[in-house]
């Protein structure tokens, strides 16, 4: 019964993946037959400034992204976590970005920064700011990018913490409370660290996802201004897609899960360390 | 200087009044046991000592201060939860200090509480482990320890005992009661279990339904209480009541129940009439059982003796208990007697009933007389 | 009490940053192109130019279809396979089941770009290119949603299914009819989420997919907004919510259902 499976599981999964490794020693264009290529791919990768660029770009983001979402998800959880008239309703609206389809949201976006017509230049211009470039701008793309993926993800990360904040015992609340601790106390010695795994997991899914950003810079951007907000992924897209490198796409896609899963595991001892103290 | 004064204190959740007209002064150093079922207000009261209820009306003073508005972190009391509340993410010596740590507390002070605490509790050992590392007499120790080393006014225990065995309920009580006297900090003590209340308590205040039935020392409650719910509730095993009335007849009162009449003494009986309906209550430790062998089954009732058939004897071990059914009544009774000529199930057994050890309650459960 | 209102005030802001943006890429499509970029929510001169011109230059209708059936068809899938394939996970005992239970964690701990090109020459070698069968079989199986499934199936008794079994009763049946009708709030989920996933999915299609009468919506929508073929930022974002209203009347209806489902999701994998 469990044979449909299986089948499925090595011709989808096991063989994709051992493919992929013998990819990286092949050249192919699809059309005329694969060619040996040694360790061309790896070299061309190593010194591949394109490449590169893109991870660092991921990095701009993750480092703008992810405490973000962490103190806004933080943030609305806690304000969320009380006795509210209407809490369905604000969980829902602040739910709602996750739903929708990241092309939509890149789209909608993508209007919203328009130097000359988009609606947050406008609102700015009305308070007196001057407008801001934002997907023009070198310096400001990427973080403008970071920014609306964390607006869209947040309420995912909210409800992942308002579970956590209701596995805080209430007499521990209450315990603090009587014990003297002031809000910011309460936060900081009780709330927070209870937290943590909750933290973590928003950490690592928040970084995970930031490897894997496609359609925001695909839609918004093209990878530009200057190659500044090309992600991984994008490259990957393009060198099959446009270039039809197939080998050097596998390679791409090799580098980018052990980068993944190397940074995943650094995270998580820097933060078990963390706890520790 | 009295510690802990109720002036009224009334708490109701919108139309429903949960606690009503509370009015109660706790003396300094006393250990004052609230006891009674669920629902009868008795963790709301701790709670509003606590600040972690609002009070509806009245006031609570500690030691002169007016506490009632204020939150409780500004109240200089110290609580033990039911679960313990300890901080999970916390070592024991960090779940000892945390409170001296906000309040800013030079460290060697703080190394200084928590040693002398951990040594009073047996915890020297286990300060660098974690709560989930812990037994349930280990834990409850923590969070005794935790109130202990914030040398509060008040100590606030909610129902501590609750979540452990009954072995080691027992040892902790003695642990308790022998930590408050020598602590001497005015103690509120809330449980349901009137064993702890008679143990612990220097007073004991009964409630039901928010209201206060009685308060005294563990020894009035006992031998003098003022209603029936009291009296069923305060001693083990629990009082046996029969419902019947009182009759007159040739100058001698007795309590007329079906199949049972009891002498009484005429000064036991004076604020009763005749006809009422009455509740008499004895305990079963105060039933006798007659043990002449002369006396013959289906002999009429003696003035003060019970004819009764044993359905259930429960031997305990020093004492037992003796469950009977009530010769031509409805009535199922139980004495407490020591082990010597225990009768079988199903035997015939006659119980006297002494007239000075009747309690007697009146239809609206007020009592009308104790036993002298 | 001041601290309160403060709170709502708060939370509605924040509220209205969540929304405010679609309620104005909602009303941006009814307005014509002199009016676009203003900040009213109501349009002056409301307009359906926008959604005609998008219907004529580009085959949407067709996209919401096959949208639509390829969502549909992956979750029927993952629901049946899905639960054949937990209910042998869980329940009967077979040479390999641990290796199953490691192999289909494995695959959640996978990046799907390492699997993605050599899929995607998989594809092309069988002639699968611009074709339905491409879009639709890789997500036959969803080891998510068998790990949920199983977990589920886990907990029905066991006196259930040796009273089936006694009675005669195959194993296929003892799923459907018995397992089925108790696993409806897990099955509920799980559909939810492979749906939502398939209906956003555009990775995939923009590489297995070019003709454009194969399209899925979302690909279809990025393609003609990237391509110029809108024109105007009303007609692309007249796009957009073709997409996005289904999706947002299903939202409304059923937010609690969804928030469970994706957040339940997104934690297990």
């Amino acid at each position: 019964m469990a044979a449909p499976y299986a089948v499925y599981l090595l011709v989808i999964s096991a063989y994709p993946i051992v493919f992929a490794l013998v990819l990286v020693f092949l050249r192919w264009d699809l059309v005329t037959a694969p060619s040996f290529a040694g360790f061309d791919n790896l070299r061309m990768l190593a010194n591949d400034g394109r490449f590169w660029r893109a991870v660092a770009n991921t990095f701009v983001f993750l480092s703008i992204h992810v405490p973000l979402q962490i103190v806004t998800a933080l943030g609305l959880a806690l304000a969320l976590n009380r006795k509210l008239a209407g809490r369905g309703f604000w969980r829902a609206a602040f739910f709602l970005p996750v739903v929708i389809s990241g092309a939509v949201v890149a789209i909608l976006w993508s209007n919203l920064y328009a130097t000359d017509v988009g609606l947050i230049n406008k609102l700015l211009v009305k308070i007196g700011i001057a407008p801001v470039s934002w997907l023009t701008d070198p310096n400001t793309a990427m973080p403008a990018i970071a920014v609306m993926v964390t607006w869209k993800n947040v309420g995912f990360y909210v409800i992942i913490y308002l579970a956590g904040l209701q596995y805080i015992p209430r007499s521990c609340q209450e315990a603090i409370e009587i014990e003297g601790a002031s809000a910011w106390q309460r936060f900081r010695y009780l709330t927070l660290p209870s937290l943590l795994p909750q933290t973590i997991l928003v950490v690592t899914l928040s970084t995970i996802n930031g490897f894997q950003l496609f359609i925001e810079p695909y839609v918004m951007t093209g990878g530009g201004p200057l190659r500044r907000t090309y992600s991984v992924v994008l490259y990957l897209y393009t060198n099959a897609f446009a270039y039809q490198k197939m080998g050097y796409a596998a390679t791409i896609g090799v580098a980018l899960a052990l980068i993944i899963g190397a940074v995943v595991f650094i995270q998580r001892r820097v933060i078990g360390k963390a706890e520790a103290l | 200087m009295p510690s802990v004064t109720f002036d009224h204190v009334r708490k109701s959740f919108g139309d429903a009044v949960v606690v009503e007209d509370f009015d109660l002064t706790v003396a300094d150093g006393e250990l004052l046991v609230l006891v009674g079922g669920s629902g009868s207000g008795k963790s709301t009261i701790l709670r509003m000592v606590a600040g972690l209820e609002e009070v509806t009306s009245g006031t609570i003073r500690i030691d002169a201060t007016d506490v009632t508005q204020l939150p409780p972190r500004a109240r200089d009391v110290a609580m033990v939860f039911q679960d313990y509340g300890l901080y999970p993410h916390m070592s024991v010596r960090e779940n000892l200090s945390l409170g001296l740590r906000i309040r800013k507390i030079a460290a060697t002070e703080i190394d200084r509480r928590v040693t002398w605490a951990a040594g009073m509790l047996g915890l020297a050992p286990l300060l660098d482990r974690k709560p989930k590392q812990l037994s349930g007499g280990q834990r409850q120790r923590v969070a005794m320890g935790r109130a202990m080393v914030r040398e509060p006014k008040v100590f606030l225990f909610d129902e501590p005992l609750s979540n452990l065995d009954a072995g080691l309920r027992a040892q902790m009580r003695i642990e308790i009661g022998g930590l408050q006297r020598r602590l001497k900090t005015t103690t509120i003590y809330v449980t349901h279990d009137q064993v702890e209340a008679m143990t612990l308590g220097d007073r004991i205040v009964v409630l039901a339904d928010g209201r206060i039935q009685q308060i005294g020392r563990p020894i009035d409650l006992y031998r003098a209480p003022v209603n029936r719910f009291v009296a069923g509730f305060i001693g083990t095993p629990p009082m046996n009541f029969v419902e019947g009335g009182l009759r007159e007849e040739n100058g001698q009162l007795s309590f007329i129940a079906a199949g049972v009449s009891i002498k009484l003494r005429r000064d036991n009986a004076a604020k009763a009439k005749n006809g009422e309906p009455l509740t008499l209550g004895i305990r079963p430790e105060d039933l006798r059982l007659d043990t002449s062998p002369d006396r013959a089954a289906g002999a009429a009732p003696d003035g003060d003796a019970l004819p009764g058939r044993v359905v259930l004897v429960e031997r305990l071990g020093g004492t037992s208990h003796v469950h009977f059914d009530v010769e031509g009544g409805g009535s199922r009774l139980m004495a407490s007697v020591s082990n010597d000529q225990l009768p079988d199930v199903g035997d015939t057994i006659r119980v006297r009933v002494p007239p000075e050890r009747v309690h007697l309650f009146g239809s609206d459960g007020k009592t009308i007389s104790n036993s002298t | 009490m001041l601290r309160r209102i403060g709170l709502y005030a708060g939370l509605a802001l924040a509220a209205l940053t969540f929304i405010y943006p679609f309620l104005w890429m909602a009303s941006s499509t009814f307005k014509p192109r002199e009016e676009f970029g203003s900040l009213a929510l109501i349009p002056a001169h409301f307009t359906l130019d926008n959604y005609r011109t998008m219907w004529a230059r580009a085959p949407f209708g067709r996209a919401l279809l096959n949208s639509t059936m390829v969502a549909t068809t992956i979750t029927l899938a993952v629901l049946v396979f899905g639960s054949i394939t937990a209910y042998a996970m869980a329940r009967l005992t077979f040479r390999g089941r641990p290796v199953l239970n490691a192999a289909t964690l494995a695959v959640l701990l996978v990046p799907g770009q390492l699997t993605l090109i050599p899929l995607y020459t998989l594809i092309v070698q069988l002639g699968w290119i611009d074709t339905y069968t491409a879009l639709i079989v890789p997500y036959l199986f969803n080891a998510t949603a068998i790990l949920m499934l199983r977990q589920f199936f886990l907990q029905i008794p066991q006196s259930l299914i040796d009273a089936a079994r006694m009675d005669g009763m195959s194993e296929m049946r003892i799923l459907f009819t018995i397992f089925w009708p108790l696993s409806k709030p897990v099955l509920s989920i799980v559909a939810i989420f492979t749906f939502m996933g398939s209906w956003n999915e555009v990775l995939w299609p923009l590489l297995v997919v070019r003709d454009q009468q194969l399209m899925t919506l979302p690909q279809l929508l990025t393609v003609f907004a990237l391509g110029g073929g809108a024109g105007s930022v009303g007609v692309s974002l007249a796009s957009a919510m073709v997409l996005v209203i289904p999706v947002v009347v299903a939202y409304a209806f059923l937010q609690r259902n969804f928030i469970e489902s994706m957040a339940g999701a997104g934690i297990k994998g």
